[in-house]
Parts: C-alpha cells; structure tokens; sequence
C-alpha cells in the first residue's frame, strides 16, 4: 500500500474515532443531563404537591381535583397516590409516546427517570405515598432531535476534516515524489537534479542526489574529453586536427556501404600547391597559419552534418566528405571560400586546385577516390575547379531535377507502402537485439534503399511522411511477428513535437509495440537540434520505447549534455569500427567511448561490422552489440 | 429555653423547577463531553467506587475529631451493636435517649458559622453539638441501622408552640416520629423534652409535612457526586453520609 494511502487510512481512521466518540459521548452526556433534570423535577413535583395534600382536607373530591389540576396543567405520564398499606388511592395515567421519535432510538437512549416520591400526611397521621412521574417524550424528541443534528455536524466535520487532509497529504507528498523520480531516474543512471523541496528531510536527500548527479555530469565531462583526445590521437592529423588519411579514408569506406542510410553525396580535395615553397617563401609558422585557418572553415562546413568528414589526407591534400549532399554548386562555392579566406593574406593569393565528385553508396572506394583525383589533376591543368558525375546506375534512372525528384517521390508515397530492410542487431554471444529496418520506396518500379532518395526527400520535406510509413509498416510487423524492430527516424521528424506525439499516443495505447521499439536519430542531428532531442525524448520515453544515436563517436565530447534524457544505446559509427582489429588508436578511443556510454547506462553498438576479425576485436572493447555485413542472426 | 428560640429556620421557597431549556445548555453538554473523552482516555479503567464500610467511619471520625470523634462512634456503634435485636420500641427509646443524652442543643449559627446546615451524623457525634433536625437526622439513620423500615419513620416539619399552652410563641421545628403501624398515631422523637411520647400527648407540635428517604436514588447510589443531590439539603446530607461510610 503506498505511503499516502496508509496516511489517509490512519487520519480517517482518527477521525472516525474522534468525532464518533465525541458524537456518542455527546449524546450520552445529552441523554444523562435530561434524565437528571426529569428526576430532580419529579421529586421537586412531588414534595410541592405532597406538601400541598398535606395541608388541605383529604376528602375524595378535592384529593382528586388537586392531582387532576397537576397531572392536567402539567407535563407528567403519571401520579400515584398510594395508601401505607400499598393500595391505590388515587391514578391518572399518560401513556402516549413521541411520535417523531423513531422506535429504535427510543429503545436504544432508554431515558428512563425514577419517579419522585413525597409522603402526604393527614395531621400526624400517615395518609398515603405520592408518586409522580414528568413525561419523557418531549425530552425525547428534543434528544432525537439533537442527535440528528449532531449527527450531521459530525459527518459534515469528518467529510471537511478528510478533504483537508488528504488536500494536505498530497501538498506535503508532492516532493516525495519528485525525490522517487528522481532516484527511479538515478536508478536507470538517468543522472537529472531538480529543485529542492522545501520539506528539510527530503531537501536533504534531494540535495544529496543533486550532488551525486552533478559529480557524475563532472565526471562525464572530464571522461569524454579524455575519450575525445583519444579520438584525436588516433585520427588526427596534428597539426590541424582534422581527420589524418586514415580515418578518412575509414569514413569514406563506411559511408560507400550499399544498404546505409546517409546516401549519396559528394567528396571533393582540395591541394595547396608548393607547400614546401610557400614555406620557404613566407616562414612556416605564416604558413602554418593559412593552414590552420583552412582547416577551420573545413570544419565548420561538416561540423553540422551527419556523417560528413573533413581531412588532411597528406601534406598538401585536404578532403571533405560531404554525404547526403548532391549539390555539387553548394560544395564548390564552399571550397572556393574556404580557400579564398586561408590564401588571401598570402601576396600573391594563389588559386588552388579543387578536385570533386559525386558518389554513390556500394562504388568501391578505389573508383571514387582515382576519380575524384583525375578531377584534381583536371584542376591543376585548368585552373578552376573540376567535378565528376558517378557512373549512372543500369537499374534506376534518377530524375535530374528537383521537379522530377517531388513527380518520384510523390508517386511512391501516394500508395502508402514500404518495405523495411531486415539487419540483425546481435550482442557478442549471438543473440538478437533487435533487426535494423531500413526503408525502402518503390521508385518507378523498383525498391530502392535509403540511399538512393533520402537526399532528396529532405531536401522536399518529404522526411516526415516517409518515417509515418516506416513506423506504421514497423507497427504492422511488431504485430505479427513480435520481433524488436530498430527505425531510423530523420532530424525532420524529431523536430516535430506533434509527430513525437503521435507516436508516443500509439505506443501509449499498446505497450507491447513501445517495448519492441528501437528508435535512433543521427548524433550529429540530435546536438544540432538539442533541445528538439530532449523534448522529444521526454514525450516518449514514459512509453517504454527505446530511443537510440546512430553513427555515433564524433560527438562523444557532447555526451555530457545528453546525460539525463534517458538514453538507451549508442551505434557507433562504422567509420570507427572499420579496421578497428589493426588499429590500436581506435580501440584505446572505442574502448573509452564504451566506459563513457556504460558509465550512463547506454548500450554500445557497433555499426558496419564488415570483417569477421572486426567482430572478434569488438566485444573485447566493451561493444554490447554488433551489426554489418559480417553479421547474421543467431 | 433560649437555646429553643435558635431552632428557627427560614424556609427556603422551592419553586417548582421547571427544566432549563436544553438549548441553553448545550454549550455546556459539549464541553462536558469534551472532558469525558479526555478523562476516559486519561483514567483508562476507572476507578473503583469506594465501598462504604460502617468500619471506615471510626477512621474518618479519628481523622476529623480526634479522640474524642472516636470515642463518640465507638460508643455509638456500641449502641447500634447493643440495641440490636431488641424490640423496635426498646431501639427506639435508647436511640432517643442516646443523643439526647450526648448531643448538646446549639443553633447552626454557632456550630457550622451558617445560617442552616444539615449535620450527617458523624458531624454532629464528633462535635457533640447540633441543632433540631441534626438529632432527627442521626436518630432517623440510627433506627433505619437498626432494621426499623422507612415506611415507620418520618422526618416531620412542625410548628412547635413554646413555653406552654398559652404562650404565643411559635417555633419552626423539626422532630422525627416513629410510626409502630403505617395508620398508627406516631411517637414523638424531640429534641426538646427527653422523653417520648405519643404525639396525642405532644399539643404543641403541629405537623405540617413529613419525609423519609423512600423513593430518593442517594440512599442506594453509590458514593459518586450527583450534581443536582447537592441541590436538595436532604439528598445532601444523604449523600455525604454515603461518603462518610454510613449506609
């Protein structure tokens, strides 16, 4: 029984206690004080009449009207005048009853009053006994009365007195309750402070939680900074910090994985001429200056972006791999002023060569990276920038506009149908997280993945409809097959508290739907549009579901502010995975990234698992969890 | 005979007391009941009523009188256990002469710094001293101790004519009269003349009303303070003899 209702059960039970006793005793009190007053005026009747007999003639007739002129102006059931030897001289009798007086009431307060007795002389001779007895009805009645309405004014106290009570209970436990949250938040490391309550007992546990929370925030931040300077250690270039060849080259190869949902996108170089001659020319250290505010434009361009990565692949190369962008106008102009600002303190201001091309997920690196690098040369040879279409696919004839893209997908969504992909999710030992379901349209004919539309479908708001279908297509398989299912939703979506709620009104409805649940959302997304995150988080965890990052790590240094939404899992992005089993660096990082998400109670998966010696290495990081091409199901 | 003259008393006009309004009282009936939840919390059990023992008497007449109070209960008691089983006319006349004999005739004035007091008998035993209806009282209780039924005893008011047949002066007097049958002419217990007589034999009394304790709850009740006794001098008295020790 909760602590309320045992608190309400014990007021009400005092206040029963107290009022129905100060009501019972009240109307004994009541019932004592008329029989008292009743005897007192019986025996003061009767001396005054005796005294009065005694003095007057005792012949019948006048014996008789001096009872009569009594027992008639006055309020009596009986007098009695007995003779000494016991016999009745004179009687006159009244034995009417209250008749408003329920026969219940009467038998229960008996109000039972000795009749007074006076002796009557006749000179010095005894004459006979008085007995008179007052009537008791109106006594009675006025008692029953009485009764009644301190009946009522008990109850109606008692019913005020419970309403104030439990009114009051829940003000004083209303803190309690927070501090339950709170600790139940605690509990599943959802590490959340709240205000302090003003009651001392529970301000000091509150504050004490609020301690224990902060110190854990404290201790994530220091944590994942470490885990970030890992991450930099092992892939990055140190003089500008961006990404080194490697990671680069890790990331591309993560981000060209046929069934992924980033899609398409463009990856472009950019190659700062006689480097060595430039050194020599202006002094290293302005050199390094250019260099470092290239960089930083660089960075500032993907920072934002889902999976988009920014690279020195050697001395003089510097790379962005932008996915999801098929814009190559808006990749350009990036480049030309990022390239503009770090040369324009230089006399004279060199152009610089810049190389780019489109790609699509499932080309082999190999094709994008000579191709992108025959487009480089092309610069050099030119002087303006150069850019590669990928190869056109036999299968699928993208619309080249925007027009035909919104005719496309239009024509899709219009019948309500997807498919959803089928990827298992399994911990080290084999067993089944849940299955990744990617979406899959029906475009002119045939089903595509993700990565064929999903640039475009953002690019027409189209995002929104799309993740509608996949949950209800998600909801339709739950049903059927009970299996957990994972669904990606876009940043579109998150960012739409009306959406949030649809859902969390459906799995509200159906518990067994939010418990087979996964849901992720980009990490990139999810810092960008924090407060989004949160609120869309808050909306839906009470369902059960469980809400998930993908492609995670780059922003691991932010996990901090993601501390107390209630998290459940981490997919680490493939790019971190990818050759994971020869690359120390990254596994000192992955490792440190595992402690900090375990650390809040977040599960931590590896994305684009490809090798069998990747999904050795793994669970020997901490990883919870693994999916990819390497993996199957069971 | 000037000790006669001080036997006066006023009358003090009972009028017939109608019930106070319940209304008016309810204040009082709440309040009452407010302390009853208390002290029943704060007694739990109750207390058990003292059980009145005639042995408790010689105690409390030691405690209040001295040796003197003792000796006067012991010579009483003494009395009682002596007379018992005599005939009641024999009980009577030793009754009669023992307080007559003992008790010296002073006016409530004197005795009790009062106006009127009806003296219990072990207030008048262990001062030695009462007025008309102190030696009535003790006589009545003593002869009811002895066996003798109420319905032969009463407690008489008269108008006493002192100094004679022809004397003018009138006194307000209190005398008890034993009845030996229920319509028999009563023998006068006085405490003006010593010796008994018939009340033919007595002109000058006149009675004017007559009481014993038949039909009074006090005489049984046990020893708790009945508010409304205290009203009443006769219950009064009752009373406090109950708590004294006398039944």
């Amino acid at each position: 029984m909760s602590l309320i209702k045992q608190l309400w059960l014990a007021i009400s039970a005092v206040t029963l206690l107290v009022f129905g006793g100060a009501f019972l005793l009240t109307t004994v009190a009541a019932r004592n004080y008329l029989a008292e007053q009743l005897y007192v005026k019986n025996v003061d009747n009767a001396t005054v009449l005796a005294l009065s007999m005694s003095q007057m003639p005792k012949d019948p007739v006048t014996l008789e009207l001096q009872v009569s002129a009594q027992f008639d102006a006055g309020h009596y059931r009986s007098i009695h005048l007995l003779a000494p030897d016991g016999s009745t001289l004179l009687a006159r009798q009244d034995d009417r009853t209250a008749d408003d007086v329920p026969a219940w009431f009467a038998a229960l307060t008996p109000l039972t009053v000795k009749p007074g007795v006076a002796q009557v002389q006749d000179g010095w001779k005894q004459f006979g006994r008085l007995e008179v007895e007052s009537h008791t009805r109106y006594a009675l009645a006025e008692l029953w009365r009485s009764t009644l309405h301190l009946a009522g004014w008990c109850v109606a106290a008692a019913l005020l007195t419970s309403l104030v009570a439990s009114l009051l209970l829940r003000l004083l436990l209303r803190p309690l309750d927070q501090v339950v949250t709170q600790a139940e938040a605690i509990g599943a490391r959802r590490f959340i402070t709240t205000e302090e309550p003003s009651t001392p007992e529970l301000r000091r546990v509150v504050r004490a939680m609020n301690a224990l929370s902060d110190r854990v925030k404290l201790l994530m931040l220091e944590e994942s900074r470490r885990v970030e300077e890992l991450r930099r250690k092992a892939q990055a270039d140190p003089l500008t910090g961006l990404a080194g060849r490697e990671a680069f080259m890790s990331a591309l190869a993560a981000r060209l994985e046929p069934d992924q949902t980033i899609g398409a996108g463009c990856i472009a170089v950019l190659r700062v001429t006689a480097l060595g001659e430039l050194n020599q020319r202006v002094g290293r250290i302005v050199a390094d200056q250019c260099l470092l505010q290239l960089s930083e434009s660089l960075r500032t361009l993907v920072e934002t972006r889902t999976g988009a990565i920014a690279g020195r692949l050697n001395g003089s190369d510097f790379a962005i791999l932008l996915p999801g962008e098929s814009d190559d106008g808006v990749v350009l102009a990036a480049l030309l002023d990022a390239a503009g600002d770090a040369t324009s303190t230089l006399t004279p201001p060199s152009s610089l060569p810049i190389g780019a091309t489109h790609y699509l997920p499932g080309e082999a690196p190999g094709h994008v990276l000579a191709r992108m690098d025959s487009a480089l040369a092309a610069s050099e040879r030119s002087g303006q920038p150069e850019i590669r279409e990928a190869p056109r696919r036999d299968d699928f004839r993208e619309p080249t506009d925007a027009e035909g893209w919104r005719h496309l997908l239009d024509e899709a969504l219009a019948p309500g149908k997807v498919l959803l992909g089928h990827y298992p999710v399994v911990t080290p030992t084999g067993a089944v997280l849940h299955f990744e379901s990617p979406v899959r349209l029906n475009l002119g004919g045939q089903w595509q993945p993700a990565s064929r539309f999903v640039a475009w479908a953002a690019r027409l708001g189209k995002l929104q409809t799309v993740d509608a279908l996949v949950l209800d297509a998600a909801f339709k398989r739950i049903k059927a097959t009970g299996e957990p299912l994972g669904i990606n939703l876009s940043l579109e979506s998150v960012r739409h508290p009306e959406f949030a709620r649809m859902i969390a009104d459906r799995l509200h409805a159906d518990p067994e739907l939010a418990q087979a649940l996964w849901l992720e959302v980009p990490e990139h997304g999810a810092y960008h549009h924090l407060e989004a995150f949160r609120n869309f988080c808050h909306a839906l965890k009470p369902t059960g579901c469980r809400i998930g990052l993908e492609h995670a790590g780059p922003g691991i240094a932010r996990i901090g502010e993601l501390h107390d939404v209630g998290l459940d899992y981490l997919k680490i992005d493939a790019a971190i995975i990818r050759g994971i089993d020869a690359h120390p660096g990254n596994q000192a990082f992955l490792r440190g990234l595992c402690m900090v998400a375990h650390a809040i109670g977040l599960q931590a998966i590896a994305e684009g698992v490809s090798t069998p010696s990747e999904r050795e290495a793994l669970p020997g990081l901490g990883i919870d969890g693994l999916t990819g091409p390497a993996i199957q199901a069971g | 005979m000037r000790d006669v003259l001080l036997c006066g008393r006023k009358w003090r006009q009972g009028a017939l007391s109608a019930i106070p309004s319940w209304h008016r009282r309810r204040a009082a009936i709440f309040q009452l009941a407010a302390t009853l939840l208390l002290s029943s919390l704060l007694l739990g059990v109750g207390f058990v009523a003292a059980k009145p023992l005639f042995d408790q008497l010689t105690a409390v007449a030691v405690q209040r009188y001295g040796p003197p109070g003792r000796d006067a209960v012991t010579a009483w008691r003494r009395l009682l256990a002596d007379a018992a089983g005599l005939d009641e006319v024999e009980q009577v006349r030793r009754v009669n002469a023992f307080f007559n004999r003992r008790i010296q005739y002073e006016s409530d004035d004197v005795v009790w710094h009062q106006n009127d007091y009806w003296a219990t008998p072990l207030e008048t035993l262990g001062r030695a001293m009462g007025d008309c209806e102190d030696f009535a009282i003790a006589k009545y209780v003593s002869l009811e101790a002895l066996g003798i039924p109420r319905s032969k005893l009463r407690l008489t008011y008269v108008r006493a004519q002192i100094g004679g047949p022809t004397s003018g002066i009138v006194q307000a007097h209190m005398i008890l009269g034993y009845y030996p049958e229920p319509s028999a002419d009563p023998m006068i217990l006085d405490s003006l003349i010593s010796e008994i007589r018939p009340a033919s034999r007595r002109p000058d009394l006149a009675p004017i009303f007559s009481f014993n304790a038949e039909g009074l709850w006090v005489a049984g009740a046990p020893a708790v303070s009945d508010p409304t006794a205290r009203l009443s001098r006769w219950r009064d008295v009752l009373q406090r003899m109950a708590q004294e020790g006398i039944q």
